[in-house]
């Protein structure tokens, strides 16, 4: 109830009518996941370092049009964000201005609903930007996946603490492991525990 | 790139693609999810796309008739996109999958750029055993390339000042039994060895050499520690020095590397370790020797060598083991009146790792064996303290059932073949397999001879040993149960009772018939051949079958020691690639038509 007119205020804020299509009701019947690697985890100090996003239409991940933006950085990355990520600097040559991958990434994902794996923290580092560009949020949909996996695994263990992490997951959906960590490969990832989950009634 | 892709670029034909393949892959393969039961080839149409299996199982039937299995890492619908034809059969999922899917028009515009790319599809199974060989050798190879200098490898070196006279010098070398001398000069070491010392005594008096400086060859030709092996072969034949100083990071030495050390660490250890079981005077000595076959039997396999010789080589050595164990502990008075008998695989010299202990003694007649007990005991303890666990079922001499005199044996003989049950046939197969390694052989010649002919004798029994193929279903035609139903063991099969077992027993039942005395499969088959009962490409495939199922054998149970793991008879299907696969589906085949060929041949279908 809310929803529709939280969106409405959104619409009213937009300030470039480019990205109007953001808002319009969504008929490709599918869901973009995403993932950001960021130079820390506070969206109000940090930046964004990549993007990675793939489709999901029924069952399958689009990786064929798949999206992995570099963004280039005006600050140093620190020395903690280079050993998780192992983006260094030299890996930005290709890099793009902020903007450019902001505005590449909305006109990828359009107004399909997203997924993610903490998701909350991935569209935060998004709005950051888009908030300042062109005055509003990311109007999507949003599906968390760890909650639909929270879901599914409650029915079985109804007082049990359901461990949440990323890796436990994976483990527990018997998913292959890529051993790459950058933003496109943890997209696919969570890609293919949305599709399991959305797959398995009960777990 | 997606991670995926990489894992995709490691297998066989794609590993075959090159660079700008890739990124055409890239930009058109989809990763779809199938849920358990899903249709994705119906027979009798066309495949749009070629899968590639991420993970689940993909199930090829025909009819009712399950044709083949495909598995992580392998993929089908190729050879119907190039050949534009309908499938054969109905590919299901049988277990969830997650899969690659490359469009039709990408995989045939790769089988046009890339001629191997498509001719990997139409490769026969020998081809592709070939290719995993080569994949497996050249693993092998780059081993001995990467190993380096060791301290273990070295002898110490012996080091002398520059102003010690030669005579003292040659004393220390001599006292310390060292390879060669190394010589402490103001700047970096000289060496001395044999070929100095002739000279020193040729031209002591005309030049008068006092001091071992004046005989040194100086600089010398030195390798720091870790130097990889490969180098320092180069180096010693380069040069043809046959002593070769090794210096540690500051310069100093820490010990000399003969050429000899360094030729027999590329060969085998076998002759080594032979030798020095020969010579060894004491029961430690042959301990100690025999501890270190299973490190040579390591080097052996990843150097490549096949199962087989590699089995051959293992049975000389634990021939010359059992005979010196038995030298070293039966009394004299035995030597003449017992025969040390080895059963099971080692009886047909098929043992490779070691597995349990089988053995048996037979005595003379009328001979009485002193300390009996406390001797044969003692026997199995020094076998124990090698490492070889107990048999589980008790065939070894401490149990009086396998140790006693000829006559007894010969009671035993008649029994087994006039009135068999289960456990009578399994002890006529163990001592059918025996070979007399020691002792009087001809105790035990004589009792074999007997057995062949109580056999020949009894027309009914030979259908009766042979029916015990039949007890374990082999995983053909079923490949479900190339999937064990063992919940411990998920994904693997056992190759023993899947298949070994059929083959050699049948090969046993074969033999006994024909009166072979031969002990090992391999001979048993080349006789079966020579007595015209088997032709010669039949006998050529069974020898093949045998020697691929105990290579996987041998592969997983050395892996399952790497790991820390009891090695056993099971095989993970999940390490295997499709080549793999096909080598070892093939080898059960080539079991299965035998069994049906042994079945036949004893009218096991009419034996109750």
């Amino acid at each position: 109830m809310f929803g529709a007119l939280r969106k409405k205020w959104n619409r009213k804020r937009l300030t470039d009518e480019r990205f109007a299509f953001l808002f319009e009701e969504d008929q490709s019947g599918e869901v973009v996941v995403f993932d950001c690697e960021t130079t820390g985890l506070d969206p109000k100090m940090d930046e964004i370092v990549s993007i990675g996003a793939v489709k999901i239409k029924e069952n399958r991940i689009l990786t064929d049009e798949a999206l992995h933006l570099y963004v280039r950085q005006e600050k140093q990355i620190s020395y903690k964000s280079i050993t998780i990520h192992h983006i260094r600097h030299c890996d930005l040559k290709d890099a793009l201005p902020i903007g450019e991958a902001i505005e590449k990434f909305l006109y990828f994902v359009g107004s399909r609903p997203l997924a993610g794996y903490y998701l909350e923290f991935d569209v935060a580092m998004i709005n950051k930007y888009t908030r300042a560009m062109y005055g509003i949020t990311l109007p999507n949909k949003q599906e968390e996946v760890s909650a639909i996996y929270y879901d599914k695994k409650i029915s079985t263990i109804p007082q049990g603490n359901i461990d949440l992490r990323f890796e436990t997951i994976i483990d527990d959906l018997a998913l292959p492991k890529l051993r790459a960590h950058d933003a496109l490969n943890d997209a696919v990832m969570t890609a293919m525990i949305y599709l399991k989950l959305k797959h398995t009634r009960h777990l | 790139m997606i991670a995926l892709l990489d894992r995709m670029k490691e297998h066989l034909p794609f590993s075959l693609l090159e660079q700008d393949e890739w990124k055409a892959i890239e930009k058109s393969a989809q990763i779809v999810y199938y849920p358990e039961g899903r249709l994705l080839i119906t027979a009798d149409t066309r495949p749009d796309r070629l899968y590639y299996i991420i993970k689940g199982i993909v199930e090829a039937r025909s009819g009712e008739e399950l044709i083949d299995l495909y598995h992580q890492d392998d993929s089908f619908g190729g050879i119907e996109l190039i050949e534009d034809q309908e499938a054969h059969c109905d590919y299901r999922v049988s277990e969830e999958l997650i899969c690659y899917e490359l469009p039709s028009e990408l995989f045939l515009e790769l089988c046009s750029s890339n001629d191997t790319f498509k001719s990997y599809f139409f490769s026969s199974i020998v081809e592709r055993i070939d290719m995993i060989k080569e994949r497996r050798e050249s693993a092998a190879m780059a081993e001995i390339m990467v190993a380096r200098i060791t301290r273990s490898l070295l002898h110490a070196a012996c080091i002398v000042e520059a102003d010690t006279p030669i005579v003292e010098a040659i004393g220390r070398l001599e006292a310390e039994r060292a390879a060669a001398l190394l010589v402490k000069n103001e700047e970096g070491y000289g060496i001395v060895t044999d070929r100095d010392l002739r000279k020193y005594i040729l031209q002591r008096e005309e030049e008068g050499l006092t001091h071992i400086s004046q005989i040194q060859s100086y600089p010398i030709i030195s390798v720091s520690e870790g130097e990889l092996l490969f180098n320092v072969q180069l180096l010693m034949t380069g040069h043809s020095i046959k002593h070769l100083p090794v210096l540690d990071e500051e310069g100093e030495a820490v010990g000399i590397l003969t050429l000899i050390d360094l030729l027999s660490y590329f060969a085998s250890q076998s002759h080594l370790i032979g030798s020095q079981i020969e010579k060894a005077t004491d029961l430690e000595g042959v301990i100690d020797a025999s501890r270190q076959i299973d490190t040579m039997i390591r080097a052996l396999h990843f150097k490549g060598v096949k199962a087989r010789y590699i089995a051959k080589m293992v049975s000389e050595i634990h021939k010359k083991m059992y005979t010196r164990l038995f030298e070293l502990i039966f009394p004299k008075s035995w030597h003449e009146n017992a025969a040390l008998l080895l059963l099971g695989s080692e009886g047909r010299g098929e043992q490779i790792l070691r597995t349990d202990q089988d053995n048996a003694v037979v005595f003379a007649e009328e001979f009485e064996p002193e300390k009996r007990e406390e001797i044969l005991l003692k026997f199995t303890e020094a076998l124990d303290a090698i490492g070889f666990p107990r048999c589980e079922g008790n065939v070894m001499v401490i149990n009086p059932k396998w140790a006693k005199d000829a006559a007894a044996y010969r009671e035993d003989i008649r029994n087994w073949i006039e009135a068999p049950d289960g456990e009578s046939m399994m002890d006529l197969a163990i001592f059918y397999d025996a070979y007399a390694v020691a002792g009087n052989v001809g105790l035990f010649l004589e009792l074999r001879d007997g057995l062949i002919e109580t056999a020949k004798g009894h027309q009914t029994f030979l259908p009766h040993f042979a029916r015990s193929i039949e007890s374990f279903e082999s995983p053909i035609g079923l490949f479900s149960r190339f999937v064990s139903l063992d919940k411990g063991h998920k994904d693997e099969i056992e190759i023993k009772k899947g298949a070994l077992f059929a083959l050699i027993h049948g090969v046993r039942a074969l033999a006994l018939e024909f009166g072979v005395t031969k002990t090992n499969t391999t001979e048993r088959i080349k006789a079966l051949n020579r007595l015209e009962y088997m032709s010669r490409s039949d006998a050529t495939d069974l020898i093949e079958a045998l020697e691929v199922l105990n290579n996987f054998r041998l592969h997983a149970r050395l892996e399952k020691i790497d790991q820390g793991r009891v090695p056993d008879n099971y095989i993970a299907l999940e390490h295997l690639s499709k080549l793999e696969k096909d080598t070892l589906k093939e080898a059960f085949k080539m079991v299965e038509q035998f069994k049906k060929r042994v079945a036949y041949h004893f009218h096991l279908s009419m034996v109750r």
